[in-house]
């Protein structure tokens, strides 16, 4: 045991990692993508920290790099938030005896967080700071002053980095303080039945506001022309998202893989949209 | 005029780095980037005060999401260099600017698919314990390839001229740009459909439906139905666990 505790304390996450963690999670949007969107950025985010540990865990390190291949999407600023509570929560699971951590609930927690996190990223960073500060900016750049770019630039880049860096810290911290409470409090499983209510519903509401597929066929009848795509907005709007989504997770489940499926869908996309139909 | 065009396209390469690098601080913004491509051409001015009115027109474009707003960025930095190269007005500049935009957009469509491909080549190393190789694709690969398309589009356009460009656009046939676009809408199918596959179980379904009912009839946002959501998981918290131990019932 002492053997044991003595490497927890080797393995603790240090300040500097958070700093790494911060300036790596502004890469997160290098290889966004229309499959998983920031999913490898999130991966390489935390890599450092997955690396440390579970240095000796060749199995869990395999696991946890998985784990975060999964989909992500949010502000970048405000993704240094949810790395440091990923980071803080893989150090309690790689802590954790045996499977009594659930390694599930990171997932969880992302999923949860980061759409809400994106509604409020995107409208203080790009709807209401980037304005006023390029606003001003743009006062000064009117009369040809080079006055105007630099000091939009400062102006917007100083907050947003002091943001995302103490984000960082207090992800990092807010895990740590109350997650390790609650797993001694015994109320984790309650936690969990609360993250994959709010973390479903999100990502329902993802579907629904994210995806965009529509129908642009047309029919006439007596004279009238009905479009289609007015008529599922009527019923059912956003059904064509909803059925392709569950179509393709249902393939999923069946175990197609994944490379196949990615190009029959491209190709499907290709024809139907050469066509007219989508 | 290659030296010229060669500057334009690594300030096009700024834009990349601010977007994919630097965490979005706005470098790649048309006020930056004109002032950037006057200061190129050695006309710092010009560049300032036509990004200004650049950045006026594109205040509201932002990316969020998969769907991309007009191209800003290609449009910024070849508008610029026409009007200081051949004295163009704003208006001419930025009529030449949208075929270069489109043929931009389009070859980010294309290259957002090609990254997915690049996600399995990082899954499969993951698979086989190769983390270095993950890493490499998702920061040099995808950066490569992201600088990669935003170079050649303006370095061709300011080097060879705005004619064969237009050609270009004409040439790619409407049904193969719609093509696209529709399959990088399905993509973004597959993911939701990819993460779901960790998260949904049949007890669970009714949840995911909430979500996507509550956004899809009433087109509220994600921080509006987040609320709602905790709200019914509030609720179900006190059906489940309300009468059961650990819980101070008084």
């Amino acid at each position: 045991m002492d053997n044991r505790d003595q490497g927890i304390q080797n393995e603790m996450i240090t300040k500097k990692d958070l700093r790494h963690l911060f300036l790596r999670s502004w890469t997160i949007m290098c290889s966004w993508n229309y499959e998983r969107q920031m999913h490898m950025g999130f991966m390489y985010g935390m890599a450092p920290i997955l690396d440390k540990l579970y240095k000796n865990k060749p199995e869990e390190r395999k696991e946890a790099y998985r784990r975060h291949m999964e989909f992500f999407n949010c502000t970048p600023q405000m993704t240094g938030f949810i790395m440091g509570l990923a980071a803080s929560m893989e150090e309690q699971n790689a802590k954790a005896e045996d499977d009594s951590f659930q390694a599930e609930s990171i997932s969880m927690v992302k999923t949860s967080l980061m759409g809400p996190f994106a509604g409020i990223g995107d409208s203080f960073f790009q709807g209401t700071l980037r304005i006023i500060t390029f606003g001003i900016g743009l006062s000064f750049a009117q009369q040809g002053s080079v006055l105007g770019p630099i000091l939009a630039v400062l102006l917007f880049a100083v907050p947003s980095i002091l943001l995302g860096y103490y984000g960082t810290v207090l992800g990092y911290e807010s895990g740590n303080k109350y997650l390790a409470k609650l797993y001694q409090e015994g109320i984790m499983d309650r936690v969990m039945q609360f993250a994959s209510i709010v973390g479903l519903a999100v990502v329902g509401g993802m579907v629904a506001s994210m995806v965009t597929i529509t129908t642009p066929l047309t029919f006439t009848t007596g004279g009238t022309e009905l479009v289609l795509q007015d008529m599922l907005d009527s019923i059912f709007p956003k059904l064509l998202p909803l059925i392709f989504t569950l179509g393709i997770y249902s393939l999923i489940q069946k175990k197609v893989n994944t490379n196949l499926l990615l190009l029959g869908i491209v190709i499907c996309g290709i024809i139907l949209g050469a066509f007219g139909i989508l | 005029m290659l030296i010229q065009a060669i500057l334009l396209g690594l300030v096009g390469v700024v834009g990349v780095i601010d977007s994919r690098l630097i965490g979005r601080q706005n470098i790649g913004r048309p006020l930056i980037l004109s002032t950037l491509a006057g200061l190129a051409l050695g006309d710092l001015r010009t560049g300032i005060i036509l990004g200004a009115s650049l950045e006026l027109i594109s205040m509201g474009f932002v990316a969020i999401g998969a769907a991309g707003p007009p191209n800003m960025q290609f449009g910024s930095i070849i508008a610029t260099a026409f009007v200081i190269l051949s004295g163009a007005t704003t208006e001419t500049a930025l009529t030449i600017a949208i075929p270069v935009a489109v043929i931009g957009e389009f070859m980010s469509v294309i290259m957002r698919i090609i990254i997915a491909q690049f996600s399995h080549v990082a899954d499969a190393a993951i698979e086989a314990g190769n983390y270095a190789r993950a890493k490499h694709i998702h920061i040099w690969w995808s950066f490569t390839l992201n600088a990669f398309i935003y170079f050649v589009p303006i370095f061709l356009t300011v080097y060879l001229g705005t004619g064969i460009v237009e050609t270009l656009v004409n040439a790619i046939p409407e049904v193969v740009t719609n093509g696209l676009t529709v399959a990088g809408n399905l993509l973004s199918a597959l993911g939701f459909a990819m993460l779901l596959s960790t998260m949904l179980s049949r007890k669970l379904f009714p949840y995911f439906l909430f979500g996507f009912l509550v956004v899809a009839y009433s087109g509220l946002d994600l921080i509006g139905l987040t609320l709602f959501a905790c709200i019914l998981a509030f609720i179900l918290d006190k059906v489940s666990y309300g009468r059961g131990e650990g819980v101070q019932n008084g």
